[in-house]
């Protein structure tokens, strides 16, 4: 499943509710709800540690399968590929996004519901869909054009020890969280004003991008890229379907001769997601904090 | 249950309703460690329109929210038309309140945000619409009945509150700050409307505002509210000419504050000598507080003072006179006959020949 | 025309205008660099533009089109045809997306209605900010947290050696009572850990929007806390509400990896179906049916989004 969504940040205000005399139930009838819920969530990570730490020989705990991990036959491979992956996915992705967004601001407004438009149809389209047209797009090279560079270069993106058609892919995907996270930057900030402010003063258009802009986007670029890591770290479909061995499939792949293996890589790779996201947050929230004070 | 008739109640039956009194006992308010009511006690006749007046903080808006039963106070009774209301649920209540902003029903058109009083309380179509549209023309938006609420202006949106407040023939009018949000033109077109619906219905009204000029313009009586207690309450011309305290003289209207001296029963200021005026403090360095318009100026090349600035506002000009002990004064002159009064210019400045209102010298917060 | 570039557009040798600290640009420069500055910003959106064209919308175009061809099982040979689409509506294919749309529907109605609850739940109170700011970070970070680490937490928590299901079989001697992970019921309750999130996510901002005034006004005119549900919070509500509940049909509609670590091909969905066809080496063509099945899946989820766009206009005209 891919990352749908980007961390809201818990700014924000809540509205204050009357105060009612004499309402009881809600109170009661919240606490059931978030008990139960609370259980929901907290018991299958729960149960996946104790999965993988638990010693059903000795009866005690053991953390021998995750002291296997970095020694597992492929993990290293798939580790690596898809980190490297991720980082090419987020330099594409802001190297193509950053100028797109700041352009609309500034320059082209009438622009934005065309592009709000087109980055919001990969989080309607479904990835599998996706990649069966990619695929086919990839089988005209063998089918209709062999022996040409351009047979050549398609073949190259398919290179196995780093498919980069993976990456062009992947930035598709995370066009939506990308694009949310820039925006959210440029408009909270009111980058038009600051930039008009600081062309008033006397600034050339370099010196306002290097001044003005960057900073500005600072927060956003971290936050676009720490979204499209969790994003490729935790992508399979793709992957998957195109035939390539990638931290996801390499999980599926173990999974049938070492089952413990794979819950505990799992386990792990959901704190680095974890990790990624908390990390969003709590950028989030410092720039809140900044702009109230 | 509610206080409206069975049938339909049009404006000039709510002239013939006397306007019902509300009293506030003792209201108390805390918020965590914040005391927003301290004791409140007010009276409002039936028909009457009391501004509530104070800086942001000193508990006036809190006041409104418990008569409309939307803050629990903590102690104290409200009673409206002599009958204890302090446990009563806010829809219930049959008062009009108009909020500040944003208060209109957005999924809703003019007319059925006005009719939305009336429907909850199950009249039918015809009678919705004929009171929706008698009420819309009342503040003048009958044209706009099918509009949607963001496509009106803000202070078209505060009319068409105001309308949806009165549809349902309320016993109170209660208004929190609605004109705060509007243009200043605006702001005082609303405002003398407002006061003529009022005077024509005779509704018994409670206005909290922060804008002490709105305040004195449009209200019967006037509550000054600091710290969760009413400092005064008295007509504006009262609480202008007589205020009780000096928070009150400096929060209505512009007040100098001039270094002075107090010796036998009267008090020496900018060189010349007045009677006291009120209580005068018993002790300690005191300053005396003298309105602009209490204050004569005269081109003088061996005066003391020396204008700083002028600002004209048609009829009259306030000058920013500067004193030899680093004091500033203003003071108002009629602007035809201060032409030469012009920055720099050195003159003396005099206290009109009236008793002097004194208060102790120390800072006033808030 | 920019306020920074006014004396770049116009061309003529005005001198310094506006307290524009720039000196003045002599006519001929300044009307190249005006055509210049104009034509930048186009040529700009052109890498975004084009990138989409390549990697969006071109392999969508490819696989509509190629969906229509068929190969002759006997001489390989390609041909155009409907036969692919004919297939998909029928048998398997057609028990797929059916099992696909109930999935689909099941858990967004469940992920919609038990979301909203804990969003207003967390929402309403006034002492509970941390609780509030928990919940909206726990939410972003657990709706993202779906695929195979998901399926695999599961598997060890109510799978056949799961955590859970042996606490269960020890303790109450009931295990799971007849429920098993890999089915429906068991994809719809993994689906869930992260459709609610997403729900709480989505919705949140629509509920803050609900503007306190508006209850208060309500209430001050007499509605009950019903009444105002119903003509008032309701209507604004459910735009957003069913605009989020199409979300979660989306995203349990093209959910692949959490099923396939999971149920392989025992329960029909057809994003299964499509890699079994894509993958499989013995039925000729079924390359072109797995295309067949994902046109499918575009235009259902077309359809969902054009359903959703009338169901907006209607229920939100007093936007227009």
């Amino acid at each position: 499943m891919t990352s749908l969504t980007g961390v809201a940040g818990a700014g924000g205000v809540a509205p204050e509710t009357p105060v009612r005399p004499g309402r009881r139930g809600p109170g009661a009838w919240r606490f059931a709800v978030l008990a139960v819920l609370g259980l929901y969530f907290i018991v299958p990570i729960g149960a996946s540690v104790w999965f993988t730490v638990r010693d059903r020989r000795n009866g005690g705990v053991t953390f021998g399968t995750y002291a296997q991990i970095p020694g597992a036959e492929g993990f290293a491979d798939a580790f690596t590929r898809s980190l490297l992956l991720a980082v090419l996915t987020v330099v594409l992705s802001l190297l193509l996004m950053v100028p797109t967004v700041v352009l609309v601001e500034l320059r082209l407004p009438r622009l934005r519901t065309a592009v709000e438009l087109l980055t919001l149809m990969p989080l309607v389209l479904p990835p599998i869909a996706l990649v069966v047209g990619v695929r086919s797009v990839l089988a005209w090279a063998p089918d209709y054009f062999l022996n040409t560079p351009l047979a050549d270069a398609f073949f190259a993106l398919q290179e196995p020890a780093l498919p980069w058609i993976l990456v062009l892919v992947y930035v598709v995907l995370a066009l939506p969280f990308v694009y949310r996270a820039l925006d959210a930057g440029v408009r909270g900030s009111d980058l038009k004003t600051l930039t008009e402010a600081a062309r008033n003063l006397g600034a050339s258009w370099p010196r306002v991008l290097v001044s003005v802009v960057l900073p500005v986007l600072r927060t956003s670029v971290l936050n676009a890229a720490f979204l499209t890591l969790a994003l490729v770290l935790g992508e399979f479909t793709v992957a998957a379907i195109l035939g390539f061995e990638t931290f996801p499939t390499w999980i599926v792949r173990i999974s049938g001769s070492a089952p413990k293996l794979s819950v505990a890589v799992s386990v792990l790779s959901l704190l680095i997601t974890w990790a990624l996201l908390l990390l969003i947050s709590a950028l989030d929230r410092r720039r809140g904090a900044k702009e109230n004070s | 249950m509610t206080a409206v008739s069975a049938r339909a109640v049009g404006p000039a039956d709510l002239r013939q309703r006397p306007g019902v009194a509300v009293r506030l006992e003792g209201l108390t308010r805390r918020y965590g460690s914040v005391l927003a009511l301290d004791g409140l006690d007010l009276d409002i006749a039936g028909g009457e329109f009391v501004a509530l007046l104070g800086p942001s903080g000193c508990g006036k808006t809190t006041a409104l929210r418990a008569i409309a039963g939307f803050d629990r106070p903590d102690g104290g009774r409200v009673l409206v038309d002599g009958r204890d209301v302090t446990d009563v649920p806010a829809n219930k209540r049959d008062m009009g309140m108009v909020f500040q902003a944003y208060s209109l029903f957005p999924n809703l058109t003019v007319a059925e945000n006005v009719a939305f009083g009336l429907r909850v309380r199950g009249r039918d179509k015809g009678e919705r619409r004929g009171r929706a549209t008698e009420l819309l023309e009342l503040v003048g938006l009958a044209d706009r009945a099918q509009r949607y609420p963001h496509q009106l202006s803000g202070g078209q949106q505060q009319r068409v509150a105001l309308a949806r407040a009165l549809a349902v023939a309320p016993q109170v009018l209660l208004l929190d700050e609605p004109l705060s949000a509007l243009d200043a033109q605006v702001r005082v077109q609303l405002r003398e409307e407002i006061r003529r619906i009022q005077l024509e219905l005779g509704i018994t009204t409670v206005f909290v505002t922060h804008d002490q000029a709105e305040a004195l313009s449009v209200a019967d009586r006037v509550g000054v509210l600091r710290a969760g207690r009413l400092e005064q309450i008295a007509g504006p011309d009262e609480l202008y000419e007589r205020p009780a305290t000096a928070f009150v003289a400096e929060f209505v209207g512009t007040m100098n504050r001039l270094p002075a001296r107090l010796t036998d029963g009267a008090v020496e200021l900018l060189g010349t000598r007045r009677p006291v005026t009120g209580a005068a403090p018993a002790a300690g360095p005191v300053v005396a507080l003298i309105r602009p318009e209490s204050l004569l100026v005269q081109a003088d090349a061996a005066g003391p003072g020396r204008v700083v600035t002028r600002t004209f506002s048609g009829a009259s000009t306030r000058l920013l006179v500067a004193l030899p002990d680093g004091s500033e004064v203003r003071v108002d002159v009629a602007s035809a006959v201060s032409q030469d009064l012009t920055p720099g210019t050195a003159v003396t400045v005099l206290p009109a020949d009236r008793p002097v209102l004194v208060a102790p010298a120390e800072p006033i917060p808030g | 025309m920019e306020r920074g570039d006014v004396r770049l557009s116009t061309g003529t040798a005005a001198p310094v205008r506006d307290g524009d600290p720039s000196v003045a640009v002599p006519e001929r420069a300044s009307r190249r660099s005006g055509r210049w500055a104009r034509l930048l910003p186009v040529l700009g959106m052109l890498p975004f533009f084009l990138y989409v064209a390549v990697f969006l919308v071109l392999p969508i175009v490819v696989l509509s089109v190629e969906a229509f061809r068929a190969t002759d099982p006997d001489t390989f040979e390609e041909t155009w045809s409907t036969g692919s689409i004919a297939a998909i509506t029928e048998g398997a294919y057609r028990r797929a997306y059916l099992g696909s749309l109930r999935l689909s529907v099941i858990c967004a109605v469940l992920g919609a209605v038990i979301g909203l609850a804990l969003a207003v739940a967390v929402l309403r109170t006034r002492r509970g900010r941390l609780l509030r700011r928990l919940v909206l970070t726990a939410s972003g970070v657990l709706a993202n947290f779906g695929g195979i680490p998901l399926a695999f937490a599961f598997i060890a928590t109510i799978g056949t050696q799961g955590v859970i299901t042996a606490l269960l079989t020890d303790t109450l001697g009931l295990g799971l009572g007849g429920f098993s992970l890999y089915s429906m019921a068991g994809l719809t309750v993994v689906y869930l850990y992260f459709l609610i999130p997403l729900m709480v996510l989505t919705i949140t901002p629509a509920l803050e929007a609900l503007r306190p005034q508006w209850r208060e006004a309500a209430d001050n005119l007499g509605a009950s806390g019903w009444q105002y549900w119903r003509y008032v919070g309701g209507p604004v509500l459910a735009p957003p509400v069913i605009g989020a509940t199409m979300l979660l049909f989306a995203s349990s509609f093209a959910a692949y990896a959490t099923a396939k670590a999971l149920v392989g091909s025992s329960v029909p969905l057809v994003t299964l179906q499509i890699a079994d066809a894509l993958s499989s080496n013995v039925t000729v063509g079924s390359e072109n049916l797995g295309k067949a099945l994902a046109l499918g899946m575009v235009l259902l989820i077309g359809l969902v989004m054009i359903f959703y766009a009338w169901v907006q206009r209607r229920t939100q005209r007093w936007l227009a």
